[in-house]
């Protein structure tokens, strides 16, 4: 009955092929252009969340309680005996949600180069481990990365450089309040300089290994402030959710606090969202242009039909059958429309996530939300959008079939016949 | 109140301290010896403990000096680190090389005359004049009316809560001048109710007025 119904539906639906196809073509490529803004609206959401928890903040942090926001240097993990760093870095990487985790010491001092000396924020990381949570290597523009080799080697910001006059090779002081009262003072040699277009990295920020840091900051080897946390999935909920599990995990050793990166940069997670509901926005609005399109094409039809319609009513067709005929029509077009526009779509969507979309500016990145949007936009494929976007439009033109649909039913046989 | 705050202002001023530290955190205690000529000319230079020995501040005009002996380095020191905790004291090095007078950035009333704990004193608040670039909302300075030596310092933030107070006591003459032997800084918690923490600075050894010849504020005497 239903297949008979859907054939005759589609028999139906070629009788104007020009109208169809126009029919069609709008929606299709109104589903085309649905699935291009998902997909770079996704990409957006990735980048913006990979650059944000990739160059400074992982994924996930775990800290000693009442550590964050305000970082005291005497707050470590294990409080003032420490912990065996390795443990707990190993327990922390054995969980399956976890791709790496690494240890950090954080210090606020102050940085001088030939000249100028300028406030400066410390982190002190296991160069090999850190460069699997974060990407700062990749944005080094002078010199190189840190090393083992050059345990007093320290990686700055270009900005800061430029700021206390110094470059590649040259000697800085860095003097920082440590732990037991007094304050540590050491030279250095900067060995890198990076550009993240984040202005606060670019101008504050001092990368040295772990353990120069600790020396600096009279702190022992077991004490550490944070293990940062690069997650195999990082959307807001597989972040919140691996974090709880990691929380009660630890707990059971050791006094800790762990905070994904939604809890660290909420402006982020806000954009995140915000950036979801623009594009259900858009699609909201793209499904009531289709519903005038479906209403129109469908009106036309019968209006052009009346006789018809109503010769069928006299030979004994039910209103039941007239409904679900004109409701069948209105999906057969939906659904071809669809088959069309992702069609179109999938060479698009292809292209978006392998090339990306040149945005121009030589400037390099802009700042959004508080981080840094590649100038290469790269799209991200969104199959829960896709499929929502396939299934809202479904819907829509099951809906707005309905009206014409009724219209029909209501047609008196004896007064349609008559309609030329 | 001009005398108060120009109270180990002199000619020239040689001093021995010690600062006690004390919070949750840390207890220590910072010997030092300083020197002073005219408001211009501060030599700074720490003597022990061991990590901090031979660390010196140097203030000529309003240019600060820092040496650092385990870097052997000297490096310039800009305002804003004036401001912050030294050394992991209570005391800022504000405080310690006084870059401004408070005369210079404060409108002055007297608010109180009577006796508090037994002594009559005179009450001063401090307001700070339209223009100036100031961390307090106000001060209030208790001073002695008998020789209009300091008492009591009070630093409030904008919101009119307490966020420090300075206590000055052990009274001596020295070199002819009356003059507090000891300061107790203390900071309070964050509803201002409280104290922390507390430093004591105690003047073990006071001389003013001897001459001291200028070379000694120099970059190349910081380093000595």
């Amino acid at each position: 009955m239903i297949t008979r119904l859907l054939r005759l539906a589609w028999r139906n639906l070629w009788r104007n092929p020009r109208r169809t196809m126009i029919a069609m073509t709008a929606i299709g490529f109104g589903y085309t252009m649905l699935l291009f803004v998902a997909c770079l609206m996704a990409g957006l959401r990735q980048q913006m969340i990979e650059s944000g928890t990739g160059l400074l903040l992982s994924d996930v942090e775990v800290q000693a309680p009442g550590y964050y926001p305000d970082r005291p240097t005497h707050l470590t993990l294990g409080g003032r005996d420490g912990t065996d760093v390795n443990a707990l870095v190993a327990a922390i990487a054995a969980d399956p949600r976890v791709q790496a985790a690494s240890p950090r010491v954080y210090g606020y001092g102050l940085i001088s180069g030939t000249h100028q000396s300028v406030g400066a924020q410390l982190l002190g990381v296991v160069p090999d481990q850190e460069q699997k949570i974060t990407v700062l290597q990749t944005r080094i523009v002078k010199g190189s990365y840190l090393t083992r080799r050059m345990p007093k080697g320290v990686v700055i910001g270009d900005k800061l450089a430029t700021a206390i006059g110094v470059k590649v090779g040259s000697e800085v002081v860095l003097l920082a309040p440590a732990v037991d009262g007094s304050t540590g003072n050491d030279l250095y040699t900067v060995t890198g300089m990076f550009h993240t277009g984040l202005d606060a990295m670019d101008r504050n920020l001092v990368l040295m290994p772990l353990a120069s840091l600790q020396e600096l900051l009279r702190l022992p080897p077991g004490r550490i402030h944070e293990i940062a946390v690069k997650l195999h999935h990082d959307d807001i909920t597989a972040t919140m959710t691996s974090s709880s599990a990691l929380q009660v995990q630890l707990s059971k050793t050791l006094p800790v606090r762990v905070r994904g990166w939604p809890e660290l940069a909420p402006e982020l997670a806000d954009y995140v969202q915000f950036n979801r509901r623009v594009t259900f926005i858009l699609f909201f609005i793209f499904f009531l242009l289709a519903v005038m399109g479906i209403v129109n094409t469908m009106l036309m039809a019968i209006a052009e039909r009346t006789r018809e319609l109503g010769m069928l009513m006299a030979v004994g067709m039910r209103r039941v059958q007239i409904v679900g005929l004109i409701v069948a029509e209105a999906a057969s077009l939906a659904g071809a429309s669809l088959v069309l526009g992702a069609a179109l779509a999938f060479p698009l969507l292809w292209y978006l996530q392998v090339h990306g979309l040149y945005l121009g500016g030589d400037r390099g990145a802009i700042t959004l939300g508080g981080v840094a949007v590649g100038p290469l936009w790269h799209g991200q494929q969104d199959f829960t959008a896709y499929t929502q976007a396939a299934v809202g439009l479904a819907v829509t033109a099951l809906v707005s079939a309905l009206y014409p649909a009724t219209r029909a039913a209501r047609l008196r046989p004896a007064e349609a016949l008559r309609k030329v | 109140m001009d005398r108060a705050a120009r109270l180990f202002i002199s000619k020239s001023s040689i001093a021995t301290m010690e600062m006690q530290i004390t919070n949750q955190e840390v207890q220590r205690k910072i010997s030092m010896q300083f020197w002073s000529l005219g408001e211009s000319n501060i030599l700074l230079r720490i003597r022990s403990p061991k990590e901090d020995a031979g660390t010196a501040i140097l203030k000529v005009g309003n240019k600060i000096w820092y040496y650092l002996p385990k870097a052997n380095r000297t490096v310039q020191i800009r305002a804003s680190m004036m401001t912050t905790s030294w050394m992991g004291s209570n005391f800022t090095l504000d405080d310690l090389v006084k870059q401004s007078r408070l005369t210079d950035d404060y409108a002055i009333t007297g608010t109180f005359e009577g006796r508090r704990d037994g002594v009559a004193v005179s009450e001063y608040t401090l307001t700070p004049k339209p223009k100036a670039a100031v961390v307090w909302g106000t001060i209030t300075l208790e001073v002695r009316q008998s020789d209009h030596l300091p008492v009591r310092q009070r630093y409030y933030d904008e919101d009119g809560k307490l966020i420090r107070e300075l206590t000055f006591s052990e009274y001596k003459t020295v070199s002819g001048r009356p003059v507090p032997m000891r300061l107790v800084m203390q900071t309070m918690n964050k509803s201002g109710t409280k104290a922390v923490a507390e430093t004591t600075i105690t003047y073990e050894k006071i001389i003013f007025d001897k001459p001291i010849s200028k070379d000694i504020f120099s970059l190349k005497n910081l380093k000595q």
